[in-house]
C-alpha cells in the first residue's frame, strides 16, 4: 500500500513539477532596452519604449512604441492590450529622461520613486538626460549600432571607466540625490548619424538647474576621483607654438576645514604629463628653461579653468559637486553639525582653491 | 524515538544557519536604530554578552548532559517556572519560525512566483520542512551541514562580486558615535544570534559535549563576523540614507553582483536560489526544536507528532502576519522582550546551578 502511495506521488509530480503554469517563453516577451520619458499634459508621461526583434531573430531591428500614460505601471497595462506579447522591463538597459521632464522635479520624484521600487527593474539600468525630447534620442538611427539602448549602454560603460563621467546608473543617480541633494547626471545628444554624450547636466533638489560642458566636467570629476582621472588633452601656446599634453597619472591630497562657521577647502593636485605633440626638427624640448614655462603656461591655464569651474557651481548652482559635504559628515562631523542646515551658503562663500603642480614625465619618443 | 547523537560540527552549522536567517531578516532594525554606519559595535557588544554566558552555561550542561534548558530548569527550579520556560520557547520558536517563513515568502512572491498565492508557498515550504524535521535531529543536522558548504558559503561567495563601484568611505564618521542609539540596538543585535536560543536544546544532541564549550564560542564569533560583514556590506553600497529605506537590504545587494563572464536576467534570483535553501533548513531545525521544548515541557515519551501539530499553527501565523516591512515599527519592543528572556533564562539557570554547587559541596 505504501509502495503504491509512493508511487502514485512520484508520478503525479511529474505533471505538478514541471516548471510554472504561468511561465511566458522567451519568443513571447518583448524586452524594453531603452525608455525615453517626455513631459505630456496634465501631468502625464509620456513614454517611448524601444523593443529589439530578439523573437524574430532580427538583432538590429527594432520596435518603438510611445504611449502617454501616468507612470510605468499605466504604460505597460497600455502596451499589454495593444500587443500579443508580454512587455518586460527585466533587460532594460537605459533609461532617457527628456530635458522638460528633468526640469519638474514632481516628475522626476515619481519617476525615481517607481524605479526604485519596481522589483523588476535593476537598479544599475543606466541613465541620461536627453537634450531635447528622450523620444527624439530613443527614435535616432544610428548605422553602426541600430538599438539605441544598447548603444547607450555600451557608451556609458565606457566613459565611466575611463571616468569621463561620474554617474552611469540609476543607483547612483538616486544615491546622490538622497546623500547630497544633487548630481552630475550625463546628457545625451544627437550628433551628426548618431548620438555623444559630452556634458553632464547639473540636478539640484531633483530638478535640471543647468548643464556642465565637456571641460567643466572632465576637471569636477578629476577632482572627485583622480586616482582614475587624467586630463586627456591640454593644449598650450608657448613661444608661438602649440604643444599638446597628456595626463597619464594623477595624484591628489586635499584639506577640507571649517573655520568660525567658513569653509576652507584646499587641493593639492599632481600631473603627470607626456608631450603628445609638438614641431618637427624643433629642438626647444631639450631646453629645461623651455619644459618649465609649458608646465607653468599649462598649469596656469587649468588653474584658471578649474577657478572658474569651481566659482560656476558656488555662484551660478550653488551646488556642492564636489562632494564637500560628504567629507565634512565623515571626517568632520561636529563641525558639520553645526553648519549643515547653512550648507548650501557656506558652500557658496565657501574658499576653494586647487593648486596644480605638473610634472612633464616624457616627451614621447623623440626629444 | 529520535536518535540522538551529532557532531559538535554540526552543531555549530546549525547554530550559524539560523543565526544567519534572523541576522539579514532584521538588519533593517540595526541600520534604522543606530544614527551613522556604527552598528556594528552593536553586534560586537551583543557577541561579547553572549561569548561571556557561554562558558558558566556549558558547565551547568555538562552536569547534566542530556537535558536541553527545559530539563535542566526543571531540576534546578519550581515546577511553574520551568513550565514557564519552557511554554517560552515554544512561543519564541513558533513566532520566529512563522516571521521566518512569512518574510521569506514575500520575497519569492514579490521576485519569483509573481502570481502564487502567498499561502501555497507557506504550505508547501511546511509540509516539506516537516517531513525533513520528522527525520530526526541526525538529518536535520546533516542537511544544516551540507546547507552550510552549498547554500550559504556560495551565497556569501557570490555577493562579495557586489562589491564594485562601492563607497568604501560610507564606513565613516565613526565619531562621534551614537551611545545611546548603540546601546538601544544591542537587544536586536542579540535576537540576530538566534542561535543562542537554540543551542540550549542542541547542545544536549552532541555526541562529544567535552568540544560544546569552544564550538559555541566559535560558532558566536563565526556569526559575529558574518552579521558585520553584511552590514558593512549593505553600508557601503547603499550608505546610511537609502539603506535604512530598503525593506531587504541584504537582498538589494544581490541586484549588483556582476560576475564576469555570467549573464543573469535578474541576479537576486540567485541570491534567492541560495536563500531558498538555507530557510528551508532554518525551518526545518526551528520546527524541530519547537516539537523538543513541546516535548520536555509536556514531558512526553513520543515525540514526532508535535512537528505536524505545528503546521496548522505556524500556517495560520504566518499567513496572518503581516510583512516584515509592516512589522517593523512594531517589532521593536516583542525582541526585546525576547532578547532579554534569551539571556535572563541561561542567567537565572547559571546563578541557580551555581548555588546548587555550593550547597552540594
Amino acid at each position: 500500500m505504501k509502495k503504491i502511495f509512493i508511487t502514485l506521488i512520484l508520478i503525479s509530480s511529474v505533471f505538478l513539477l514541471t516548471g510554472c503554469w504561468d511561465n511566458v517563453e522567451i519568443n513571447d516577451r518583448e524586452y524594453i532596452f531603452a525608455v525615453g520619458i517626455d513631459k505630456g499634459e496634465e501631468g502625464n508621461l509620456i513614454f517611448t519604449a524601444e523593443i529589439p526583434k530578439i523573437n524574430e531573430g532580427s538583432e538590429e531591428q527594432r520596435l518603438i512604441y510611445t504611449e502617454e500614460s501616468k507612470n510605468f505601471a499605466n504604460f505597460y497595462n497600455a502596451s499589454f492590450i495593444r500587443s500579443d506579447k508580454v512587455i518586460s522591463d527585466r533587460l532594460m538597459q537605459v533609461i532617457v529622461i527628456g530635458e522638460e521632464t528633468a526640469s519638474d522635479p514632481d516628475l522626476i520624484k515619481r519617476i525615481f520613486d517607481e524605479i526604485e521600487r519596481s522589483p523588476q527593474i535593476n537598479r544599475r539600468v543606466k541613465i541620461v538626460i536627453a537634450a531635447g525630447d528622450a523620444k527624439d534620442i530613443i527614435s535616432t538611427e544610428i548605422p553602426s549600432n541600430p538599438i539605441v539602448g544598447r548603444y547607450l549602454s555600451e557608451l556609458l560603460v565606457k566613459l565611466k571607466k575611463e571616468n569621463y563621467q561620474e554617474i552611469y546608473t540609476f543607483d547612483e543617480a538616486l544615491l546622490n540625490f538622497k546623500d547630497f541633494n544633487s548630481a552630475m547626471i550625463p546628457i545625451v545628444e544627437k550628433f551628426d548619424d548618431g548620438l555623444k554624450i559630452e556634458s553632464s547636466a547639473v540636478m539640484k533638489d531633483y530638478k535640471l538647474i543647468g548643464n556642465l560642458n565637456y571641460t567643466e566636467n572632465e576637471l569636477i570629476t578629476l577632482l572627485l576621483n583622480p586616482t582614475n582621472s587624467k586630463l586627456k588633452n591640454i593644449n598650450v601656446d608657448v613661444e608661438n607654438t602649440t604643444i599638446s599634453l597628456g595626463s597619464f597619472n594623477v595624484s591628489m591630497t586635499d584639506k577640507i576645514d571649517i573655520k568660525e562657521n567658513k569653509l576652507y577647502a584646499d587641493y593639492y593636485v599632481t600631473l603627470s604629463c607626456y608631450i603628445d605633440s609638438f614641431e618637427l626638427s624643433n629642438k626647444s624640448l631639450e631646453d629645461q628653461n623651455f619644459l618649465e614655462k609649458i608646465k607653468v603656461t599649462a598649469t596656469d591655464q587649468i588653474s584658471e579653468l578649474t577657478k572658474k569651474t569651481v566659482s560656476k557651481l558656488q555662484k551660478t548652482y550653488k551646488t556642492d559637486l564636489l562632494k564637500i559635504k560628504d567629507k565634512l559628515y565623515k571626517y568632520h562631523n561636529t563641525e558639520y553639525t553645526k553648519i549643515k542646515d547653512n550648507y548650501e551658503q557656506v558652500f557658496a562663500d565657501a574658499n576653494i582653491n586647487v593648486h596644480y603642480t605638473m610634472v612633464i614625465r616624457s616627451t614621447g619618443l623623440v626629444k | 524515538m529520535f536518535e540522538k547523537g551529532i557532531t559538535p560540527y554540526q552543531n555549530v552549522s546549525i547554530l550559524v544557519l539560523v543565526s544567519f536567517a534572523f541576522q539579514t531578516m532584521l538588519m533593517p532594525l540595526i541600520l534604522s536604530e543606530v544614527e551613522g554606519p556604527v552598528g556594528w559595535i552593536s553586534i560586537i557588544v551583543g557577541a561579547l554578552i553572549l561569548i561571556l554566558t557561554i562558558k558558566p552555561i556549558n558547565k551547568i550542561m555538562d552536569r547534566y548532559k542530556e537535558d536541553t534548558i527545559v530539563g535542566i530548569s526543571g531540576r534546578l527550579l519550581p515546577k511553574f517556572i520551568s513550565k514557564t520556560i519552557g511554554t517560552y520557547y515554544i512561543i519564541l520558536f513558533i513566532i520566529a519560525n512563522s516571521l521566518l517563513m512569512k518574510d521569506f515568502a514575500e520575497q519569492i512572491k514579490l521576485l519569483m512566483l509573481f502570481k502564487t498565492p502567498i499561502s501555497a508557498i507557506i504550505i508547501t515550504i511546511l509540509l516539506t520542512a516537516s517531513y525533513a524535521a520528522k527525520k530526526g535531529i541526525q538529518t536535520i543536522s546533516q542537511i544544516a551541514h551540507v546547507t552550510v558548504l552549498v547554500a550559504l558559503i556560495p551565497y556569501l561567495a557570490v555577493i562579495v562580486f557586489s562589491v564594485y563601484y562601492s563607497d568604501y568611505t560610507n564606513i565613516f564618521p565613526m565619531y562621534p558615535i551614537d551611545v545611546v542609539g548603540v546601546a538601544k540596538s544591542v537587544p536586536n543585535a542579540l535576537f540576530g544570534f538566534f542561535g543562542y536560543a537554540v543551542l540550549m536544546f542542541s547542545n544536549s544532541h552532541v555526541s562529544k559535549t567535552e568540544k560544546n564549550m569552544k564550538l559555541n564560542k566559535m560558532f558566536i564569533i563565526i556569526s559575529m563576523v558574518i552579521y558585520i560583514a553584511c552590514y558593512i556590506l549593505i553600508i557601503i553600497k547603499f550608505g546610511m540614507e537609502e539603506a535604512v529605506n530598503l525593506v531587504w537590504p541584504f537582498l538589494s545587494v544581490m541586484k549588483f553582483v556582476n560576475i564576469p563572464g555570467f549573464f543573469f536576467e535578474t541576479t537576486e534570483i540567485v541570491g534567492m536560489s541560495f536563500q531558498i535553501i538555507v530557510t528551508f533548513t532554518c525551518v526545518c531545525i526551528l520546527m524541530y526544536f519547537t516539537n523538543l521544548a513541546i516535548q520536555e515541557t509536556l514531558e512526553t515519551k513520543e515525540n514526532g507528532y508535535f512537528i505536524f501539530i505545528q503546521i496548522p499553527i505556524l500556517y495560520v501565523m504566518a499567513a496572518a502576519l503581516p510583512g516584515m516591512y509592516m512589522l517593523s515599527p512594531y517589532i521593536k519592543i516583542p525582541t526585546y522582550i525576547f532578547s532579554a528572556l534569551n539571556l535572563l533564562i541561561p542567567l537565572l539557570i547559571i546563578f541557580k546551578g551555581k548555588k546548587k554547587i555550593s550547597a552540594n559541596n
